[in-house]
């Protein structure tokens, strides 16, 4: 069954149509999560956070844009709540790059250097990171990350060029 | 930063596997939510289809008309509190109390409501414009507060004309309110979508806590339909709870939330004095038992990648240089199980001073001749479990094991937290997906009874017991014994016990910062084991598929070896590593004392480090000034050849499966034996990790040799390294001196 329909059942109240819906794009929820957040735990976290709030959100979807980046910016949403409630407690830098250290022991290089750019996207202003990650991790189109962000195509590419340059700076040159 | 490595470095990003219980967990939730959703939904829809018709004339002619008889004070305190309290869903609950003002409003308003007095209701009204601006301005976010604002017009309207308002009935202000209700309620969702969504994550989160606790119980059901229907939560879990099978749910209790012990410095190690230089005059004979284990080196290799130098206790000098697989010369046949080889060199550290290696190749047993394996592995599931490098890794492993195994071995897998349980009844190896299925049910949490599972993973292994098969347990864990047998002694005595019946025990150790490396050693020295540590998966694969065979299958045991120095050439001997495994003089001989094991093409290498006679090396130990030990006399006393040899090396040792033990002699020339040019490369190695192992443990007897030396001479004398464990090693030997540098 098509996506479309099992949307507009589950709009209808259909719980097992929502199951499937929920069966199908979990994976999809969690892999973006994971790319957000660097580390296991966090990420299922969120992915769990967005399946609850899609059980009441998915009536709002009204099928103008395509459902997987309507779910995109929901991820997007719920990733942005849990990193606010997670300032709160938050981890020291030294506890993820041990973290993510354990998780991979035979690159800790690359662990570390990608947890290290997570944290420097999560300083830049409001919207930089979702579009980092929507087109360099996930491989959208700049125009396809403006529909899904609801934004002009031009601010994603205005986007992109600013990072690109904030980065340079931050980093240098050498070896990146 | 360019596009492209943003691209390669984020794209290449490695997501891990979907944790199914993870997936269910969250399935569950939303499951829950939804179904909760539609609930009220329904409420509302019902509400809204009992309200709609009746109220709808009433609405247009008395709408608002009720707002200005609000300003009774107590009233509006009410209303006040309500709004305060229930700032979380003011949408509905302003709706209510704006209801109940006006229901109020309108009955007080019948009471006081008199036409004759024009002049007091003007008043009234002014003051009822007043203070609903002000609740107005308290209700800013609210569009009902632009309703009040609207209001005060049609009020002024009203006031104008008395006479109309009197005839409100009770009955058609309720329905004012209930009209109110439903308006104020039902064009939430989608009027304000935004906070829809937004509140939803509060009473999510409570639900969320509570599901950890019990998730390993919800992820062991295959509930899935029941969700679907209008049953509560709560009760959903309960009936999970209840389907579960009698030994999960005698596991399920003691799950507890996760519990992950980050903190350094609880791993135990034995602390041990390192050997010191001993005469020869004093103490001529040097006893020992021989140990293959290599957990040693795993755990010190963990600690310099995270970029700090071991506890000088968890180094073990003799299981590091065991560690790796030396090309030493093979023995002939399978009745003499090992050959030893004895090579004399200069030692690197002290300049005239000699080192004697003394390397035992094991016999290896070709995969045909095999015997079958019968294997109980005993898995710790308790909640110092819980982190990556511990349950996933021994899931991992146990399912590399697998591979190595022939089709028709057996395995049993028994499992202990607070309880102990077998998983999975003795399997044959080649019904495989049973196995993985019952390892992959494993979930972490409760305290660990390692007791009572050793207990009853030696009752599935005696109850499949094979007397030409090698009966085996494999117990993963992180060391951490707390419920049930505790006392050491008993358990070594327990272990010991079972051992004389033919049941080995192998340990296998996992994780950090709680690791007990005393208590594995033990058992696995009393179990007739090894003692591995893992701390990757790469390390996995050589203990449990390159070294398979060695891992499990024994050629000898209770290997002991004895050296008698030569007083006439030998001043003062120190053996090097083997602290944990010193035996006495006595103990050679002695059949009943246990010692360690050689499985199948096994290399085991000790070190001497001598002072021979003469030599321009100064000894460490000063002469007696008191002795009337002569040394002349003792020389003109021995015959000349004696002056050739350093000492005299007898080897000790059981076939598997015999009780008595055969002797193994040979002499130590001071030559040592002509090798070729490929096994003293190989001595070259296994001098430089010893090297590499002294300095770690404070290199009280090294001299000046440092890391460089080390460094150096592993460089040169690397070989082939077909797996890559001696590159590593540099690398280590790289990592330790730089954390030396900046501690």
């Amino acid at each position: 069954m098509q996506d479309d329909d099992l949307i507009k059942q589950a709009q209808a109240g259909d719980a097992q149509a929502f199951e499937t819906l929920l069966e199908r794009h979990y994976d999809t929820l969690f892999k973006f999560a994971f790319k957000w957040c660097g580390n296991r735990e966090d990420a299922e976290d969120v992915a769990q956070q967005a399946c609850i709030k899609l059980a009441r959100g998915l009536e709002q979807f009204r099928f103008e844009s395509s459902f997987s980046s309507w779910l995109y910016r929901l991820v997007i949403n719920c990733a942005k709540d849990w990193q606010k409630s997670q300032t709160r407690h938050q981890h020291t830098t030294e506890q993820e790059i041990a973290l993510v250290d354990t998780l991979h022991d035979e690159q800790p290089d690359k662990k570390i250097l990608i947890q290290q750019l997570l944290n420097r996207l999560d300083s830049f202003s409001e919207g930089m990171k979702e579009t980092v990650l929507l087109v360099h991790a996930e491989g959208f189109t700049h125009g396809e990350a403006a529909t899904i962000l609801g934004v002009k195509e031009s601010t994603i590419s205005w986007r992109i060029h600013e990072i690109r340059k904030q980065l340079q700076s931050m980093f240098g040159q050498e070896d990146l | 930063m360019t596009d492209d490595k943003l691209n390669d470095l984020l794209s290449d990003m490695d997501t891990p596997p979907i944790d199914k219980n993870a997936k269910k967990r969250a399935m569950n939730l939303a499951m829950a939510e939804f179904v909760q959703h539609k609930k009220e939904k329904n409420q509302q829809e019902e509400q809204q289809n009992s309200d709609t018709g009746t109220s709808e004339n009433n609405q247009n002619s008395h709408q608002g008309f009720w707002f200005w008889v609000r300003p009774i004070s107590n009233l509006l305190n009410a209303s006040r509190k309500n709004l305060m309290m229930t700032l979380n869903n003011k949408l509905f609950y302003s709706g209510v109390a704006t209801v109940s003002v006006a229901v109020m409003g309108t009955l007080l308003f019948q009471q006081t409501y008199k036409p004759s007095v024009d002049l007091s209701s003007t008043i009234l009204h002014e003051q009822s414009v007043g203070l609903s601006e002000e609740i107005a301005l308290q209700k800013r976010d609210d569009y009902q507060g632009q309703a009040i604002v609207i209001d005060k017009q049609e009020i002024l309207t009203e006031a104008k004309s008395p006479a109309k308002p009197a005839s409100p009935a009770p009955q058609s202000s309720i329905a004012i309110k209930e009209n109110n209700l439903a308006s104020t309620s039902i064009p939430s969702p989608s009027a304000n979508e935004a906070d829809a969504i937004i509140s939803a994550p509060a009473p999510s989160i409570v639900l969320e806590d509570r599901s950890r606790l019990q998730s390993p119980a919800l992820g062991a059901s295959e509930n899935k339909s029941d969700l679907v229907t209008t049953k509560s939560f709560a009760q959903e879990k309960a009936k999970a709870a209840k389907s579960l099978t009698p030994v999960e749910a005698e596991i399920a209790p003691d799950i507890i939330a996760q519990q992950t012990y980050q903190n350094e410095g609880r791993d135990r190690f034995e602390s041990v004095e390192i050997n010191p230089i001993k005469l020869v005059s004093e103490e001529p004979v040097s006893t020992f038992s021989i140990d293959v284990d290599t957990a040693s080196y795993s755990f010190v290799r963990r600690q310099l990648n995270h970029g700090v130098l071991p506890q000088k206790d968890a180094v073990r000098i003799e299981e590091m240089i065991n560690y790796f697989d030396y090309a030493y010369p093979l023995p002939e046949s399978k009745s003499q199980p090992f050959k030893s080889s004895v090579v004399v060199h200069p030692s690197p550290w002290n300049p005239g001073k000699q080192l004697i290696h003394i390397g035992v190749k094991g016999y290896d047993i070709a995969p045909t001749q095999q015997p079958r394996s019968n294997l109980v592995l005993l898995l710790d599931v308790s909640g110092s479990m819980n982190s990556p490098d511990k349950l996933p890794l021994v899931k991992q492993s146990m399912s590399m094991l697998l591979n190595s195994l022939h089709p028709d071995d057996t395995i049993g897998i028994v499992v202990y937290a607070g309880a102990a349980g077998q998983v999975l009844e003795p399997t044959p190896v080649k019904e495989k997906q049973t196995i993985l299925n019952a390892l992959n049910r494993l979930n972490a949490g409760g305290s660990t009874a390692g007791g009572e599972g050793i207990k009853l993973a030696y009752q599935l292994a005696e109850s499949n017991f094979d007397k030409t098969a090698v009966n085996r347990i494999i117990l993963a864990t992180d060391g951490d014994f707390n419920v049930g047998i505790t006392n050491q002694e008993e358990l070594k005595g327990f272990v010991e016990r079972k051992r004389e019946k033919g049941i080995f025990l192998s340990v296998l150790g996992f994780g950090q910062g709680n690791y007990n490396d005393h208590m594995m050693q033990k058992l696995a020295q009393n179990g007739n084991g090894i003692a591995a540590y893992i701390d990757s998966m790469s390390e996995a694969q050589k203990v449990l598929i390159n070294e398979a065979t060695s891992t499990l299958f024994p050629i000898a045991k209770d290997v002991k070896i004895q050296v008698e120095f030569n007083p006439n050439t030998v001043s003062e001997y120190r053996l090097i590593g083997y602290e944990t495994r010193h035996l006495n003089r006595e103990d050679f001989n002695n059949d009943a004392v246990d010692a360690g094991d050689i499985g199948a093409g096994h290399t085991v290498t000790a070190m001497y480090e001598i002072t021979p006679k003469n030599s321009e090396a100064k000894p460490s130990i000063d002469p007696l000034r008191y002795s009337n030990n002569n040394e002349k006399e003792i020389l003109e006393d021995k015959q000349a050849s004696l002056r050739n040899e350093y000492g005299f090396l007898k080897i000790r040792y059981k076939l598997p499966n015999e009780d008595t033990s055969k002797l193994i002699t040979k002499t130590i020339n001071m030559e040592g034996e002509l090798q070729n040019n490929k096994v003293d490369k190989e001595i070259q190695f296994a001098t430089a990790v010893a090297g590499f192992s002294q300095l770690l443990k404070g290199g009280k007897y090294t001299g000046n040799y440092n890391y460089d030396n080390v460094i150096n001479s592993a460089q040169a004398s690397k070989g082939e390294d077909k797996f890559g464990y001696r590159t590593e090693f540099i690398q280590l030997v790289r990592k330790a001196k730089t954390a030396q540098a900046i501690r």
